[in-house]
């Protein structure tokens, strides 16, 4: 690809200055490094910029007729053209000098001009405008990345499940603070039948798209997997598992708990790939921690056997599960939030509903990092079993 | 902003094999250190690696996975790698995950030399 040269405008109401270009950079000129453009005053100037919007320097001298130098550059600064000027001024001025410089002026040269410091003059505001617009071009395209990631957010967030409707058997809320634009934390609710009820809380390893993408692919595999031919938690996450394995030579990994609760006895069947246990916040605030199931996170190992646990709930319990952005959570003297500090808080949220116990974790967690940044998605969901729903058969 | 040295790894060469000694944190902001630490010394063709975490205080799943991957590293190698003296805190999050399951993890550095 051929470099196109270098446009510089030089603006000068006597001859003297063309010249001296003319002659002191023909070589460069033939080679088509530099290309000079001549106007005779401020006015003629902004003319030629205007039709010219390859010009990024321009030489000018300060008294010209109908416009002199230091107006034009006034004018230059209010206009949104990206044109670095460099003044040319009789030796000593500084007053000129300090005003071309105030009004914007990159840089300036005395007469009479040194041939060396001009073509260091030109060369060190090529340099410059070269430099800014790479600046400019990399913001450009920072820019566009910033508004395909707000589009990916949307998506991400479009694919949560929607609120399912109140009613008198179950009660689920969850809540979800990302800490980049997109997040590597997942939850999802869906009915597999009539009365089980299906809870998912997961966890990327890593943060930001790579994560994003992989949780999109895991929901999506999680509810296929479900709607294919249900039987157990553990049989689904197998099968999840199996396929993730099968395309992913990156050991980027999910923990990943799935639960299924029987609406119409409060057993919740589920299995625990890796993933923090969930709690069980009684009617009498005790806080229980869901037994472990012994498996590895998803992604990593095919066949691996994933087993199953059952947990009564009783009506009026509440199912909660997180990810580990609650409890590590750090203040801004990196102390943790801890899982103490999270099993007390439930405690003190017992026979509340699910709305109120996911928002008041969460605000808890916010007000416990203070002013410290968020390193981690934060996300948390809340399940409450109300009462024991009858299925007419 | 003020950042810490949360993360250093050191390396003990042996006749058998290199010990890393993962001294801090290992999040998603420190693991680079690790995963240098460990491509160094793949490249330096010592495939059998103890990591002794004595000194490990945090690692986060980011950390997991560089742990992994240094696993299937040295096992592509013909190597291995071993994980020892973990503090109980750090036993839990191999155990939630299941990675103590996957890697071979031994109390001790003496243990894990036992085993090579």
């Amino acid at each position: 690809m051929g470099k196109s040269p270098t446009h510089v405008l030089v603006v000068d109401d006597e001859e003297d200055l063309e010249l001296l270009v003319r002659q002191k950079f023909r070589r460069r000129i033939r080679e088509g490094d530099l290309k000079f453009l001549f106007a005779h005053n401020g006015k003629e100037a902004l003319e030629v910029l205007d039709e010219n919007p390859e010009v990024y320097l321009v030489l000018s001298d300060i008294n010209m007729p109908v416009m002199d130098g230091l107006t034009m550059l006034g004018q230059l600064a209010d206009s949104e053209q990206d044109v670095q000027a460099v003044i040319v001024s009789a030796y000593g001025d500084m007053k000129n000098i300090r005003t071309a410089m105030n009004r914007g002026a990159f840089d300036f040269l005395t007469k009479p001009i040194d041939f060396n410091d001009l073509e260091v003059t030109i060369e060190k505001g090529i340099k410059h405008v070269q430099a800014l617009q790479i600046a400019l071009d990399t913001r450009d395209r920072l820019v566009a990345v910033k508004q395909e990631l707000e589009m990916a957010r949307e998506v991400q967030m479009s694919l949560q499940p929607k609120e399912l409707p109140a009613n008198d058997n179950y009660d689920v809320k969850a809540a979800i603070i990302s800490a980049k634009e997109v997040g590597g934390d997942l939850y999802d609710f869906f009915f597999i039948d009539e009365s089980r009820l299906g809870l998912v809380i997961a966890d990327v390893s890593g943060k930001g798209v790579p994560a994003a993408l992989f949780t999109t692919v895991t929901r999506a595999l999680l509810r296929a997997a479900v709607s294919r031919d249900y039987s157990t938690p553990s049989d689904c996450l197998m099968l999840v598992n199996n396929l993730l394995c099968e395309s992913n030579t990156s050991c980027i990994f999910i923990t990943l708990f799935f639960g299924v609760l029987d609406l119409r006895t409060g057993e919740l069947s589920y299995s625990n790939a890796g993933h923090n246990p969930p709690r069980v916040l009684t009617t009498d605030s005790k806080v229980e921690v869901v037994p472990k199931t012994n498996n590895l996170v998803l992604g990593i190992q095919p066949g691996h056997a994933y087993h199953n646990k059952q947990v009564q709930l009783m009506p009026g319990d509440t199912l909660f599960l997180y990810t580990d952005g609650i409890t590590e959570a750090e203040d801004s003297k990196s102390e943790e939030f801890t899982e103490s500090r999270l099993d007390e808080k439930l405690a003190g949220l017992a026979n509340t509903s699910s709305e109120r116990v996911a928002t008041e974790i969460v605000d808890a967690v916010q007000e416990f990092v203070g002013d410290a940044p968020q390193s981690d998605d934060i996300t948390c969901m809340a399940a409450r079993f109300l009462a024991p729903l009858t299925v007419s058969s | 902003m003020e950042e810490r040295a949360k993360l250093s790894v050191e390396a003990e060469q042996s006749d058998k094999a290199t010990i890393l000694v993962v001294i801090g944190r290992v999040d998603g902001s420190s693991v680079g250190i690790l995963e240098s630490a460990v491509q160094e010394q793949i490249n330096a063709g010592h495939k059998t690696l103890i990591f002794d975490f004595k000194d490990l205080s945090y690692i986060s799943s980011a950390g997991l996975r560089a742990l992994l991957i240094a696993a299937r590293l040295t096992q592509k190698e013909g190597g291995k790698a071993l994980f020892c003296a973990l503090a109980e805190h750090i036993a839990e999050i191999f155990e939630i995950s299941g990675f103590n399951e996957i890697l071979d993890i031994r109390s001790t550095r003496a243990d894990a030399f036992g085993a090579l």
